[in-house]
């Protein structure tokens, strides 16, 4: 049967067939935007994240699993020509680096604050210094000893700039007090709050002299994407085991729960709004399209008298529904697309919750943002068209052609 | 008027046979009778003229043996097969490859050209282009239409509309066309001319026509009339 007889038998009522597309164009429309625009909290809390913590890092199960005496889970200098040969056969590495992390007062006048050191490598270093932007003084050097970098947030609470001197108080590796001055080198910024007040990075092996230990707790991995995770926790882990090395491969998103708790809350909400969009298309078009086929009773029992099968008839009904769905689904992604655009070329800025920076509100536009829309433009229409289409098609003839 | 075709070799042939046919309606709580016994046989050439008042049976008769309406009791037989012993999609077949109809109001597709609501048919029987083509061609050339064949039934008057119906009723080259009160929406000129193309088109294509009307200038072109009355065949006159 004809594709484009059930197209003319919609476009014969152009305004109720321009009514229909017209909702279920809103709906993908409003659909693809919302999705786009979670899609882009989505991805820059992703960078965020990646940048924080490295797409992989490599410890021991008691570090991740915060089951050590003390300081057992430090990897120890022996263990790291190993892993280093691990590491460099990987194609998709783009860099390594190894740090400490440890906690400790950071004491200046009578303000203190409890801090995560990090101690870095700083020509290794492709985390904290690509992300986090200097905003006052200067990064962490090679040669650098008794010298940190604190977050903005930070620096404002206790009143510090560079060349400031604190006190930073830890406990050595031996359960030892341990008390030092440090220099302000600079000052850093970063997207969240949280960092900027709890993070301060220094020199790797002053923080060893610190603790008295030559070991380090991980070893951070950036890889070429963040798409490439999976697979390179997979082959790493796979490699390590094969050479015996006890140690664990955890990915960026299982170090920041966080980044889960937020991805599933926007699946949620997405979620929500496809069953509103779905909900709200089906049972609008469910109208429409009962009575544009009511209207035609004495039409279909005409070609239902001339021969067509009911089961015919129930496909040319479908393939009508289908149609709209095409057209209304296409025109919801185009004006979607068209929304998004003009949104992201405003470039309104906004500072989300626990952040110190404005961050631009943008929608994504990709393939993969446009499907989910269109797909449920497309289900949501056709499913519509089933009921009244069986209703139509299983109309007696005798009884349709009496309809006037 | 009443002459007798010279290309019919199966004339005489039974197609249509109805057994003790009848239709029972019920309207409100009550047994409506529209078919009471009717015996009925038409023959390949057959050109009849079912006349009667309003209410006589007579729609209800053309629906019975179109295939369009099943039987209280007894039967319809279309070359010697019980329309009762087939399914729905069994008389949609039958409906397709073998009878064509003509309605009272043209019933053509609206948003279909003359050449489309002809070819609507064979889309059916899912014939190729070419000889859909072909076809169409050829009867819209038949009826007198070839040249209106792009236009929509909207820009075509009532004459021209019953033409492109009795097309379509005969593209597929169906054994017996039905035709229910073909003329009433046409004037009486237009109707003479409707009535000598179908039966000009029953001469040269051997088919069984049996015309259900209430108009007694149609039985003027009958070979063959039959009355109803009460939903009784009341008298078959050769004519």
């Amino acid at each position: 049967m004809s594709f484009w007889i059930p197209l003319r038998s919609l476009l014969r009522n152009r305004r109720r067939t321009l009514l229909s597309v017209a909702i279920i164009a809103l709906g993908t429309a409003i659909s693809l935007f919302v999705f786009g625009f979670l899609e882009d909290s989505r991805l820059q809390i992703q960078a965020s994240t990646v940048a924080e913590y490295g797409n992989l890092q490599i410890g021991s199960p008691d570090l991740w699993n915060d089951t050590a005496d003390g300081y057992d889970y430090l990897i120890q200098p022996t263990q790291l020509a190993e892993i280093d040969t691990l590491l460099n056969a990987h194609e998709r590495i783009l860099g390594t680096t190894s740090q400490l992390q440890f906690p400790g007062l950071l004491a200046s006048g009578n303000e203190t604050q409890v801090v995560r050191v990090t101690a870095l490598v700083p020509e290794n270093e492709t985390l904290a210094v690509r992300e986090a932007s200097i905003v006052e003084g200067r990064p962490l050097q090679t040669g650098d000893v008794a010298e940190i970098l604190i977050g903005r947030s930070l620096a404002e609470r206790l009143g510090l700039t560079t060349g400031s001197v604190v006190t930073l108080t830890l406990t050595t590796v031996n359960g030892a007090f341990n008390a030092t001055p440090l220099r302000v080198a600079g000052i850093y910024k970063f997207s969240s709050e949280q960092v900027e007040l709890r993070s301060i990075y220094m020199p790797q092996p002053f923080a060893q002299l610190l603790l008295q230990t030559q070991g380090i707790d991980r070893i951070v991995v950036s890889l070429d994407s963040i798409a490439s995770t999976e697979t390179a926790a997979t082959a790493l882990q796979s490699g390590l085991d094969a050479a015996g090395i006890p140690l664990e491969v955890r990915t960026w998103y299982e170090l920041s729960p966080i980044y889960e708790q937020l991805a599933g809350y926007f699946d949620i909400l997405f979620g929500f709004l496809t069953l509103a969009v779905f909900i709200l298309v089906f049972f609008i078009i469910l109208q429409v399209l009962t009575l544009a086929f009511l209207e035609r009773t004495r039409e279909i029992g005409t070609i239902r008298a001339l021969g067509t099968t009911r089961g015919q008839v129930f496909s040319q009904l479908l393939i009508e529904s289908a149609w709209l769905a095409v057209i209304g689904g296409a025109a919801g992604v185009l004006v979607g697309i068209l929304m998004g655009v003009g949104f992201n070329a405003i470039g309104l800025e906004w500072r989300p919750p626990g952040t110190v920076e404005e961050s631009v509100l943008s929608v994504q536009l990709g393939l993969m943002i446009v499907t989910p829309p269109f797909l449920v433009a497309l289900i949501s229409t056709f499913l519509s068209a089933i009921f009244p289409a069986i209703q139509t098609s299983r109309l007696r003839v005798v009884d349709a052609l009496r309809v006037n | 008027m009443n002459s007798e075709s010279q290309f019919c070799h199966e004339q005489g042939l039974s197609f249509l046979q109805t057994k003790d046919l009848s239709k029972v309606y019920q309207v409100g709580g009550f047994d409506v009778h529209a078919l009471r016994s009717v015996n009925f046989i038409a023959k390949q050439g057959d050109f009849t003229v079912i006349n009667g008042p309003s209410g006589s049976g007579k729609t209800t008769f053309l629906n019975m043996i179109s295939a369009i309406d099943r039987p209280s009791t007894g039967e319809v037989l279309i070359e010697g097969v019980s329309t009762s012993s087939l399914n729905e999609k069994q008389l949609a077949k039958l409906r397709r490859d073998r009878i064509g109809l003509i309605f009272q109001t043209f019933n053509l597709i609206p948003v279909l050209t003359a050449a489309e609501n002809t070819e609507y048919p064979l889309l059916l029987q899912r014939l190729s282009k070419s000889e859909r083509t072909e076809r169409v061609a050829s009867i819209l050339e038949e009826v007198g239409l070839g040249e209106l064949a792009k236009r929509r039934p909207n820009e075509l008057s009532g004459g021209q509309r019953q033409r492109i119906a009795i097309a379509r009723a005969l593209i597929t080259q169906p054994k017996m066309v039905l035709a229910d009160e073909p003329t009433a929406n046409l004037d009486s000129e237009t109707g003479g001319q409707v009535m000598n193309l179908m039966r000009r088109l029953n001469e040269e294509h051997c088919v069984v026509f049996i015309v259900v009307t209430h108009d007694p200038a149609v039985t003027e072109y009958a070979k063959r009339q039959v009355r109803i009355h009460d939903g009784s065949l009341q008298e078959a006159v050769a004519v």
